[in-house]
């Protein structure tokens, strides 16, 4: 945007300066948390394990979101490093690229048990009963929650700043950013709040 | 805090500066195959070519600086314009020696290596993948962050890259060659010095470039026999209780995702190879002296000694770890 | 033309003796109705001319949605029936209208063995022996049962599901031993042959298909025609060190028997990972056939149909024993139509390959070289790790996969239902990470030239020629039936089942069942003395896996490749698990 203004002959030098200004201080704060590389200091979860159902008998209570998800959904370097992950820990051997095959498809809107990070978080720890393995003691708490990030966000339920870039080659897929946002069937309805693009 | 001296560190620096500059491990200078030392000789070649021709030049400026203009068509002028021709046609000589000699020298580096053993060596983030190839199958190993070459004998190294771009850098055997995705680059060197050398990455490929370094042993026909012959037999399996206890846990817990032992169940290709780890010299290419303490401190929080590295800090209870120490300890 | 005609009648004779030692006509006891692999039904009262009024005479349904892949059996008045994963087994009584479940067993399978269940949760079926019942349960286990009355006999644990391993094959018993062999081709696991006593379920012999010879059970008595397969420990020598304890080599396909050589023929499976890199060598003893001795297991011969196999081209496919003039002799011989595309003919007695002709498109091998027995491969379109390598004919299911062929000795053809699909290669480097898939590609099929993804192919394998064929939109995953009536049957992916002329390929019939055919059709004589013809209906397998796992097509790699070829499937068929039972009106 700045090499842009810096070309525009109509602009005076103040202007231009102004410009500029702005626009730095607009990428930094851009830039601020959304890449984040937290090596070592990323943080675990001591929540609640989110509820499976969404069938609770009678008056219903509220099932509050493991804060630490959110932190790593809007984070790209945790997704990034999910998306890495993915691949190196033959996720895609069952999964494929999104499409499925062993197991289900995730590029699509249907969850079997919940399509929240948190509840992708522990689907990936404890294993589910008709087929997916528990890789509870194989992975860090942190690893399994840069891969729920990077698993929800394969159905275009990601924040577009921090969206993974693309794979390459045949595992390429359809733009995160093209798919349609649409809010995750089954699971917690609060699953369905999909932030604004 | 107590206030340090600088000569605390200040001399340490130095000797180790100092000590760097004579021995042969990472010199540039002092070449120890025939690769470094063909480049050796055209650096020492342009040095006294081109040293006496930079000083020329310098000293033909500060003369020219301090004269007075002279006018054309005298026969000063004549005489500077012969000189100049003269020159020219010296500098031309020159060149077509350098030339010459560099064309014969890169033959000379590239020439085709006989009946060489052939290497793959795969760059990653940040460490050496190493794979011995073999014509037969079952004798083909692998290995990391440290690599053994015979003496007097050709070795041709297959560069390729798993992540980014890298440079494989020996100076004590030859120059520098990228390793790069996508692509398969080659090259050979020759040993001539049974030694212990030091290689390390030379093109910057991360947060952790400089901890990517690469151990380098050159060893006698039959000692490289030997060590081949060690890395080609299964691991012995763990005796004592504890290691046996430590290989479970190495196996059900976060290592086996990663990291292959040959023989058993863990068959990861993510990080580095720990088939023999116990018999290499350095831990995490070249950051930290292998021994137990430090394999122990190394698989508490690798972050530390090296931060942004792929390698988690496995959350362990400090008897599990002591337990899979034990068992790392025993992979000779 | 008269020549042709007497060698079919030839044909017709030495085949008429072999099968007079085969069960009685109007039964089907084994998937592939007899020791030789032939799935021909001498019944003729349903023919080319009545076959127009076939109807439907009793359904039943399994009850489970997921590919339905086994033949029904029939023994004497009981049908039986092996339902994919929970594997539940149904007993039929024949004699009752409307064939009433006369008992039923579950054998409540462990259900996390569906995580490692390669190309959906199929079974392929059960053998039946001495008033027994024997199958395999997807969790690694076989099952005995009293036939009368659906008690269990014993069970015998076999397969490790947390190394990936899994049981889909159809037992085949022989001698008072059941042959059963395990799947995980595609999680590491390492490929084994056991024979249990079909008395108690003990292991007698058990053979593994990597490793040293004393796994391998080879010894003194092993005699590879080809002079590649002779060696001590190939099995380890071929393989980079201790990579053959992960190398697949998988019994997953079909046996066939020669009581009188008393030789066991079977298929192993690919190689681990596909991504052939990461496995140098020719990696045997994988992708290629065994000659075994019955009672003891010891190999006799061998021969590898795609050493270092590059492309998932696992050779488990049928092997039918077959008595053939070739070169002016009767030969003793296995036609053997493989995945890789080349149909084999191999004297069964020694292992040398007679000839070998691709029976579909091919261009990943150029041609087998009979000297050598080995095929030489294209170099064109070896894949490399880290870039994609186009247009490999056939795909990774081959020219044919599972689905096995049938044999008439009236017409002397073979009929094989197959694919014609190509596709596109990415290796990569992977890990081997226990109980998770090895495999280590990225692929993608698609139609081949003509765009049809199936072909029926009726093929002269004493001319070594194509006789008819019939091209299908949809791959064919249904195995092949012909009839001493000349009728040829087989289903398609969309949920027709044909019946077709065996001399030309004209059909003569077709019924919409409710889902996808791929299973095994199988005709047997009711204690009516009708002729049946039952199959079951309920699509999956590979290449349904995008209607039973519901995948997402716009990933063109989902299920290995498969759903970039099916992609409209969907909407063409949907689940099922029925059986039909056809017959000509009373």
């Amino acid at each position: 945007m700045s090499s842009h203004c810096r070309n525009d002959p109509v602009l005076s030098n103040a202007l231009r300066a102004r410009a500029v200004a702005i626009a730095t201080v607009f990428a930094l704060l851009c830039s601020c948390q959304r890449e984040d590389r937290e090596y070592a200091s990323a943080p675990t979860s001591n929540a609640q394990p989110p509820r499976q159902s969404t069938l609770q008998p009678g008056a219903t209570a509220a099932n509050p979101a493991d804060p630490v998800g959110q932190h790593y959904q809007d984070n790209a370097f945790h997704i990034d490093e999910g998306s890495r992950l993915y691949r190196a820990y033959n996720c895609s051997g069952c999964h494929a690229n999104g499409g499925g095959g062993i197991g289900p498809a995730l590029m699509d809107a249907d969850w079997r048990y919940g399509g929240r990070i948190d509840q992708i978080h522990a689907t990936i720890l404890e294993g589910r009963p008709n087929g997916m393995p528990s890789f509870r003691g194989k992975l860090t708490d942190a690893q399994a929650w840069q891969l729920a990030a990077y698993v929800r966000a394969m159905s275009g339920n990601v924040r577009n700043d921090a969206e993974p870039s693309r794979r390459e080659g045949m595992a390429a897929t359809p733009p995160l950013d093209r798919l349609p946002k649409q809010p995750p069937r089954n699971g917690d309805p609060s699953a369905g709040t999909v932030p604004p693009p | 805090m107590m206030r340090t001296s600088p000569l605390r560190w200040l001399l340490p620096a130095v000797a180790m500066l100092a000590a760097g500059g004579c021995n042969r491990v990472q010199s540039v200078l002092l070449s120890s195959g025939d690769q470094a030392s063909a480049a050796g000789g055209i650096w020492n070649l342009m040095l006294w070519v081109c040293v006496p021709i930079y000083v020329f030049v310098l000293i033909a400026l500060a003369l020219a600086m301090r004269r007075r203009p002279t006018p054309a068509g005298t026969t000063r002028d004549r005489a500077i314009g012969r000189g100049l021709a003269a020159w020219l046609a010296l500098v031309g000589a020159l060149l077509t020696v350098l030339v010459t000699a560099s064309f014969l020298v890169d033959r000379r580096i590239n020439r085709v290596a006989v009946a060489p053993l052939q290497i793959r060596v795969t760059a990653h983030q940040w460490w050496w993948d190493i794979q011995y190839l073999d014509p037969d199958v079952s004798k083909r190993f692998s290995t990391a962050n440290e690599l053994h070459l015979p003496v007097d004998r050709d070795t041709r190294i297959e560069l390729a890259s798993a992540d980014v771009i890298h440079s494989f850098w020996v100076p004590s055997l030859s120059g520098k060659l990228d390793l790069i995705p996508g692509r398969t680059n080659a090259m050979t060197l020759t040993p001539r010095r049974v030694g212990w050398y030091r290689g390390q990455c030379a093109e910057f490929c991360g947060l952790q470039h400089a901890h990517m370094a690469l151990d380098v042993r050159v060893d006698n026909a039959a000692g490289f026999a030997a060590w081949r012959a060690q890395q080609l037999a299964a691991p012995q399996l763990p005796l004592s209780g504890a290691a046996l206890a430590g290989e479970h846990l190495f196996e059900s817990s976060a290592c086996a995702m990663c990291h292959a032992v040959a023989g058993t169940i863990a068959g990861g290709h993510g990080g580095p190879d720990l088939t023999h780890l116990a018999s290499r010299r350095m831990l995490a290419a070249g950051t930290w002296p292998m021994d137990r303490d430090h394999l122990d401190r190394w698989i508490a929080d690798p972050q530390k000694p090296k931060p942004g590295a792929l390698m988690p800090a496995v959350p362990l209870d400090p008897r599990d770890r002591a337990a899979i120490d034990d068992y790392l300890m025993g992979l000779r | 033309m008269k020549a042709i005609r007497i060698a079919g009648l030839a044909v017709a004779i030495v085949c008429s003796a072999q099968l007079a030692a085969q069960p009685p006509d109007g039964d089907w006891t084994m998937s592939a109705h007899d020791y030789a692999s032939t799935r021909y039904s001498a019944l003729d009262a349903l023919n080319t001319q009545n076959v127009a009024k076939l109807a439907v005479d009793f359904t039943f349904s399994t009850g489970i949605d997921r590919g339905q892949e086994a033949a029904p059996l029939v023994v004497g008045e009981t049908m039986y029936i092996v339902g994919p994963f929970p594997n539940p087994v149904f007993a039929l009584d024949l004699t009752k209208p409307g064939a009433p479940l006369k008992w039923k067993y579950q054998p409540h399978p462990e259900p996390a063995a569906q995580g490692v269940a390669c190309c959906d949760v199929v079974n392929r079926g059960g053998a039946y022996a001495n008033g027994t019942f024997v199958f395999n349960t997807l969790d690694g286990n076989t099952i005995a049962l009293d036939a009368a009355t659906g008690m269990e006999r014993w069970k015998a644990h076999l397969g490790d599901i947390n190394k990936g391993e899994t049981i889909t094959m159809a037992p085949l018993i022989v001698k008072g031993k059941v042959l059963v062999g395990d799947s995980g081709g595609e999680f590491g696991v390492r490929g084994w042959l056991a024979a249990l006593d079909l008395a108690d379920g003990h292991v007698v012999w058990k053979a593994y298909n990597t490793g040293p010879d004393a796994d391998v059970l080879i010894g003194p008595q092993f005699k590879p025609f080809y002079a590649g397969d002779r060696g001590k420990d190939l099995g380890v020598k071929t393989w980079p060190p201790q990579a053959w304890k992960i190398g697949g080599g998988t019994v997953w396909g079909w046996i066939s028997y020669d009581p009188a050589l008393n030789l066991v023929y079977y298929g192993t499976g690919n190689p681990g990972p596909w991504n052939a890199d990461q496995r140098p060598g020719d990696n045997k003893w994988t992708s290629g056939i065994f000659a075994r001795d019955a009672d003891t297991g010891q190999a006799r011969w061998y021969y590898q149909f795609s050493p270092h196999d590059l492309y998932d081209y696992d050779a488990v496919n049928e092997n039918l024993l077959l008595d053939l003039p070739i070169g002016g002799t009767t030969r003793k011989v296995i036609v053997r139509p493989e995945r890789n595309g080349f149909i084999y003919v191999i004297d069964r007695a020694t292992g040398q390959v007679l000839s070998a002709d691709p029976f579909g498109l091919n261009n990943s091998i150029e041609r087998i070289d009979l000297k050598s027995g080995r095929p030489v491969y294209n170099p064109s379109y070896r894949p490399k790790a880290g870039r994609t390598t186009r247009g490999i004919c056939p795909g990774s299911p081959g020219a044919k996969d599972w689905n096995p062929s049938a044999y008439s000795p009236k017409t002397g053809l073979v009929y094989i239902p197959h694919i014609n699909l190509c596709m596109d290669v990415e290796p990569s480097e992977v890990s081997y990470i226990a109980g998770t898939p090895y495999v280590g590609t990225d692929q993608r099929m698609y139609a081949g030239p003509g765009g049809n993804r199936g072909v029926f192919t009726a093929w002269d394998p004493v001319r070594r020629k194509v006789a008819w064929e019939v091209k299908e939109d949809l791959p064919l995953w249904s195995a092949a039936l012909v009839t001493a009536g000349d009728l040829v049957f087989y289903g398609t992916m969309d949920g027709w089942f044909k019946a077709v002329d065996a001399r030309t390929g004209a059909l003569k019939w077709q019924f919409q069942t409710g889902s996808g055919i791929i299973g095994q059709p199988v005709s047997y004589r009711g204690p009516d003395g009708r002729q049946y013809i039952a199959v079951l209906s309920g699509v999956g397998g590979w290449a349904g896996a995008i209607v039973v796992g519901n995948l997402d097509p716009r990933d063109s790699t989902g299920a290995s490749g498969f759903v970039n070829a099916t992609r409209d499937l969907k909407q063409k068929t949907g689940t099922g698990g029925t059986l039909y039972v056809f017959a000509l009106p009373k």
